[in-house]
């Protein structure tokens, strides 16, 4: 009887032992991958993911959108876990990725992108305005204009940089204070979605955001000379010559480069590597560029002898890095 | 008063609950109070006292609290002089919509604060149908103003007024109401000096909770007014700008200025003489 | 002169209804109003108050038709169950806020010094030690007093009680009841006092209206109500314990036979026609018990019968005892009574009843 019993319970024991592993043998869990990006990739990057995910069956991207500047807090200081990181600034991944203990050891560039005023046909002077009188128009009496924190948000110091850099282009040293007069702090905000609603409710006129948000809203934008839209990597050292003072110090004038990263000590290396090979590749930088993204090419890498074997045939040092 | 049992240091008001249904109430409510209280005391012991004084050394810091404050209290104020009126009429009438009416009071408790805002800018902003008319008569602006954020923390707080001055209300006994008319009291003096009166709990506790539901509101207030900072807001941005420590130390002195202000007005307004007729 | 009048007034509210109910109090006179829950007496009152418009009917107060004013003109006191003290002010304070516009308008014998003198009204009902007291500290009988202090300090011309008694013991009761009493003759003003009890009928009523389902059933002095109901639901509401069926046969000078039970009783009511069916009302005080072997002659009544002793029940000072016999009775002694006739279950007992005790109703 009693031997009965044990045999039994024994049985039963191994068989609930072996059926998670059967579990997870035949039900085949997705991989996981946690990307964090700036806001201004939503639409684009939903796009890729999608198509990655048609590619490499049995992967999940789980994307998370926000600051720049917050998503990598998140990272350092919230210690939250993601796979990859992507910045509207370049400079904010060595700024907080690589500051010890490191999150990050390297980053390429993907992408560009333009600074520009974006409007409707509310908005006071739509009619008149064009890319040689915008600052003339912006400075009326009773123009709204909305901009991002210049304080957290690269968006927001790319603006003040922009203005400042068109005191020297049009040899005018009262634009900048001009322009900003109807920009006052009242019109700041964090968050894009708050400037796009008050443009889109009237309560703005103009609002400093980049050109691929233009594209993606279907909001009339203003073609600037790319010497101060800070769109050509080309023009690297005439945009040193703006500069925005922020309350984290004077901030020059960089190109506007999204850059990502994988972030150290992700469990996933292995598929966020085929993501950046995917995101630098062909198809995704026909995402990038259908969304009103500018090209980066060559894809400039800063400590690419710390990236993946496989991945530092994509890039080239960056020069000047 | 007769029924409170006293077992030494421990007054029961149920004494007919016989010990071990009490300790279990009581074991329930502890988790509650636990599952609150730590995640706070954890937040409060996180920044060393110095970091406390720099926080607190910091204009742009006290300045966000003192706005906070302010603005929290005429949310409260205005929300009782509108919403307490409106829960009079809840509490002592019957008629048809009187429950779309109370569930319409709940609604801005279910909108996300987000939603909420843009709402707010849609209806208060320069081309709003409100803000349009009030700028053109009165001046009055909402975008990134004072009364901006004191709209913001008005909508997502006003339920807690209604209805806790509905159930203070509810709770005076109409034959008072009734008495004090024979008297020769008019139904304005009734409702001053009788009906107020004795609600008094009721709309007290509705408006500190509108109080403090104004203080910690962010996602509405940030669609129509960053600048000039809330407290909340600030402490978002020295996150983004500084670090963790620096969000924390503001938070914490943003909470024990909070908790201090609670105890001060529970104190005051605690009447023990005072109670309500059945 | 009327001075309070109550015309034809109907209403219907809900569940409650009145139906033309007419009354009308002359001076100090104290209206008690009688009925079961439901009755419609509260509506009554809370109408004549002003609380709810009649559809029909007028109230008028000293001469005036009141019926459209609200309750703040009409100069009516109103008193609840637990005397409706505002428990958030003082005793002074209390009545200090009834002194309006009106408290200082002339007023007659007692109340003349205390009209807009909220010191002098607390003197006068002897509550001045208690000016500074909130009312849930005092005893009921203080809350009475105040609330007619109150009451007085607006200057009404009418009094309403609505079972202000309901939620106290039976001995809290009598000691209040008592006391308004004698309060309300000093001051005479008009008063109508509601209650399903009909004790504070007895106690307090120069006049008793019984209501039932919003109707008038029967309007007299507590007299006519107590041993003259004009149907079996005032009999039963007065506390009449015997109520038979009868028959009553031909009337022969002032008595009429009626046929109960197994035995024939006098009645002298020689207005009901022989034949009819009735229902005869006997208060049990009514029937007496008599020792058969030391009974006087004159102690008998009318009607004898020998009934024997069906259940005793002790109530204290007065005991019912329960007979059967040629009909069941109820009948109450006082407990010494029943002592000294050793009476117990089964006992033989002679029972007498006067004539004039036997009330006859129309079935």
């Amino acid at each position: 009887m009693r031997v009965a019993a044990t045999s039994s319970i024994s049985a039963l024991i191994c068989v609930l032992a072996v059926l998670p592993a059967t579990n997870a043998a035949s039900a085949a869990e997705p991989t996981k991958l946690t990307i964090f990006a700036a806001g201004t990739l939503a639409v684009p990057f939903r796009e890729v993911d999608a198509l990655f995910e048609k590619k490499y069956q049995g992967v999940k991207v789980q994307p998370q959108f926000g600051g720049s500047v917050k998503m990598a807090k998140q990272i350092t200081e919230l210690h939250q876990d993601a796979d990859l990181l992507a910045v509207a600034d370049y400079s904010v991944i060595p700024k907080y990725m690589f500051a010890q203990p490191a999150h990050a050891a390297w980053y390429v560039g993907f992408a560009r992108n333009a600074i520009t005023f974006v409007y409707t046909d509310k908005s006071k002077g739509a009619k008149d305005i064009n890319g040689k009188n915008w600052y003339t128009v912006l400075a009326q009496k009773g123009v709204e204009i909305g901009r991002s924190n210049p304080d957290t948000d690269p968006s927001g110091y790319q603006t003040v940089q922009m203005l400042n850099l068109a005191n020297t282009f049009y040899n005018d040293a009262k634009i900048e204070d001009a322009v900003l007069a109807n920009a006052p702090l009242s019109n700041v905000r964090d968050t894009e979605t708050s400037l796009i609603s008050a443009l889109q409710l009237g309560q703005l006129d103009y609002l400093a955001i980049y050109r691929s948000d233009a594209l993606q809203h279907h909001l009339k934008f203003i073609e600037m000379p790319n010497k101060i839209d800070l769109s050509d990597p080309a023009q690297s050292a005439y945009y040193q010559q703006g500069v925005a003072h922020t309350k984290n110090g004077d901030l020059k004038g960089k190109p506007i480069v999204y850059a990502i990263t994988m972030v150290t000590g992700s469990k996933n290396a292995d598929m966020a590597e085929k993501y950046v090979a995917f995101l630098l590749g062909p198809e995704g930088q026909a995402v990038m560029k259908k969304n009103g993204f500018g090209e980066f090419k060559p894809a400039y890498a800063v400590n690419s002898n710390a990236m993946p074997a496989s991945l530092q045939t994509l890039v080239e040092p960056w020069p000047g890095q | 008063m007769a029924n409170r049992a006293q077992h030494g240091w421990w007054r029961s008001a149920a004494p007919s609950h016989p010990t071990t249904v009490f300790l279990l109430l009581w074991l329930l409510g502890s988790l509650l109070l636990a599952f609150v209280l730590i995640p706070l005391l954890v937040l409060a012991g996180t920044p060393s006292l110095s970091g406390l004084i720099d926080a607190a050394r910091m204009p742009d810091v006290r300045d966000s609290i003192l706005l906070s404050l302010e603005a929290a209290c005429l949310s409260a104020i205005l929300t009782a002089l509108f919403g307490v009126p409106l829960a009079y009429v809840l509490a002592r009438t019957r008629f048809v919509g009187r429950g779309i009416i109370s569930a319409i009071v709940d609604l801005p408790l279910a909108v996300p604060h987000t939603v909420a805002g843009i709402a707010l800018l849609m209806v208060f902003g320069r081309q709003g149908i409100l803000g349009e008319p009030l700028q053109a008569l009165a001046g009055l602006k909402f975008w990134g103003t004072l009364a901006g954020v004191v709209v913001a923390m008005m909508f997502v707080s006003a339920p807690y007024t209604v209805n806790a001055a509905r159930v203070g209300f509810e709770g005076v006994d109409l034959q008072l109401e009734k008495i004090a008319r024979t008297l020769g009291l008019g139904p304005w003096r009734t409702f001053w000096k009788i009906t107020l009166p004795l609600a008094r709990r009721g709309i007290f506790t509705g408006m500190m909770l509108t109080f403090a539901r104004s203080i910690s509101e962010f996602g509405a207030v940030v669609i129509l007014v960053y600048y000039p900072k809330t407290a909340p807001v600030e402490i978002y941005e020295l996150f983004l700008r500084v670090n963790l420590q620096q969000a924390v130390a503001a938070a914490v002195l943003l909470l024990a200025v909070s908790l201090g202000l609670f105890v001060l007005l529970r104190f005051v307004a605690h009447n023990p003489d005072l109670r309500e007729s059945r | 002169m009327t001075n309070i009048a109550i015309e034809g007034l109907s209403l219907s509210l809900g569940t409650f209804a009145l139906d033309n109910v007419e009354v009308a109090l002359d001076g100090g006179q104290i209206l008690v109003v009688l009925g079961p829950n439901g009755s419609g007496k509260s509506v009554l009152l809370e109408t004549i108050a002003g609380f709810h418009r009649p559809d029909a009917g007028r109230i008028l107060i000293r001469g005036i038709d009141v019926t459209r004013l609200p309750p703040e003109r009409r100069r009516v006191a109103f008193v609840v169950q637990n005397f409706g003290l505002f428990p958030h002010l003082t005793v002074e304070q209390n009545v200090r806020l009834a002194l309006g516009p009106h408290a200082k308008d002339k007023r007659s014998g007692v109340l003349s010094p205390l009209a807009g003198d909220a010191a002098a009204l607390l003197s006068y009902f002897g509550v001045s030690h208690l000016a500074a007291r909130t009312p849930g500290r005092l005893s009921p009988g203080e809350k009475q007093r105040v609330a007619l202090a109150r009451a007085l300090a607006a200057n009404p011309d009418l009094f309403l009680f609505d079972e202000p008694f309901s939620a106290l013991d039976s001995q809290t009761r009598e000691q209040l009841r008592d006391d308004l009493l004698s309060l309300l003759r000093r001051i005479c003003l008009p008063a109508i006092f509601v209650t399903h009890d009909h004790t504070d009928a007895l106690t307090l009523a120069d006049r008793v209206l019984v209501l039932r389902h919003g109707k008038t059933v029967q309007v007299g002095t507590a007299d006519d109500v107590y041993r003259r109901p004009s149907d079996a639901f005032v009999a039963r509401f007065s506390g009449v314990e015997n109520i038979l069926t009868g028959r009553t046969g031909a009337a022969q000078g002032n008595r009429l036979p009626v046929a109960v039970g197994d035995i024939v009783l006098q009645a002298v009511k020689p207005s009901s026609p022989p034949g009819a069916e009735v229902q005869v009302c006997i208060r049990a005080e009514e029937v007496r018990l008599h020792d058969a072997r030391s009974a006087q002659d004159s102690e008998w009544r009318e009607n004898r019968f020998t009934a024997s002793v069906a259940n005793i029940r002790r109530m204290g000072a007065v005991v019912r005892v329960e007979l059967e016999g040629p009909c069941r009775l109820a009948c109450c002694l006082l407990t010494p009574q029943l002592q000294e006739m050793r009476l117990e279950r089964g006992s033989s007992v002679e029972v007498s009843i006067a004539a004039e005790a036997l009330h006859l109703i129309p079935a």
